[in-house]
């Protein structure tokens, strides 16, 4: 298995002008970008929405983390309408829940509560990526 | 399960259950003699969106109809619940402690908030609004908030 079939694709919400969606995204690039740059990728979700065939062949060839601000989980419902599969959904207000001090506040910028939700929803996507990852090599290694 | 009074304003489906009396902040009040469960209409929870945290007086907070009885806090807002009648708070639906979605996924059922041990109960009753008057408070502020779209 090569690198590139090991990569776990990481799909946030759109959330446009909504504070929960914001830290959504926020979570996925420091995730993607910081955290696990070579073994994770960022899907986005206007392009699953456009039928982007990429997009579409991205979450149907690799493990898709999704990320929802609301109930909606329009994420994770354009991944499975994609013919991908969720390996794991992550909703931003749980985690909230799990961390009441980090209220987040802002849009185009996040208060630091927003700015440290993010990074506690980006540590929960990174030990997903990593038990994925886990996973896969120990099926590899089988 | 009650019946319910149903109105679609743009996309949103609101429903209004024909068993209880309402306040038109969009409190409802169900009683079962002077014992009153309280909860959020269907239009103030959708209003409002998803739920992350409901506080609601502890049991044996005496309330006077207007107070504030709970505090909702939602993705979008914190909502400051007005009791619908005045007397003491005898039990909280112990759900609001680690699921309080459950007044986003049934507002009118499992997703009560509190009984009130009511102290003048048809005085109470007097001042809310029965459903179908309810109904046209809340189409009339549904409708208000679409053109906020």
């Amino acid at each position: 298995m090569s690198g590139e079939e090991r990569k776990v694709v990481v799909v946030p919400c759109s959330g446009i002008g909504k504070t929960y969606g914001t830290v959504s995204r926020e979570a996925a690039y420091e995730v993607v970008e910081d955290a696990r740059p070579g073994s994770t990728g960022l899907v986005a979700l206007s392009l699953l929405v456009l039928g982007d065939e990429d997009a579409r062949a991205a979450v149907r060839a690799h493990p898709a983390v999704t990320i929802d601000g609301c109930k909606l989980a329009c994420a994770a419902k354009m991944v499975q309408e994609s013919g991908g599969h969720v390996t794991q959904g992550i909703a931003v207000l749980d985690v909230y829940r799990r961390n009441r001090e980090l209220k987040p506040q802002g849009i185009a910028e996040l208060n630091e509560g927003g700015q440290r939700l993010a990074h506690a929803v980006a540590a929960e996507i990174t030990a997903v990526v990593d038990d994925i990852l886990a996973e896969q090599e120990g099926s590899t290694h089988a | 399960m009650p019946d319910y009074l149903e109105t679609t304003v743009d996309k949103f489906i609101f429903r209004v259950a024909t068993d209880r009396l309402y306040s038109p902040e969009g409190a409802w009040a169900l009683a079962d003699g002077d014992r009153v469960r309280i909860g959020i209409t269907d239009f103030l929870q959708q209003l409002n969106g998803d739920v992350a945290f409901a506080e609601v007086k502890a049991e044996g907070t005496a309330v006077a109809a207007g107070d504030e009885v709970a505090t909702i806090e939602t993705i979008k807002a914190n909502v400051e619940v007005p009791s619908p009648v005045r007397g003491t708070v005898v039990e909280v639906n112990p759900a609001m402690e680690l699921s309080p979605e459950a007044i986003n996924q049934d507002p009118y059922g499992d997703g009560w908030l509190a009984v009130i041990e009511a102290t003048d109960w048809p005085a109470d009753r007097d001042a809310l609004l029965d459903p179908q008057a309810y109904f046209e408070v809340m189409r009339a502020q549904a409708e208000e908030e679409a053109k906020k779209l």
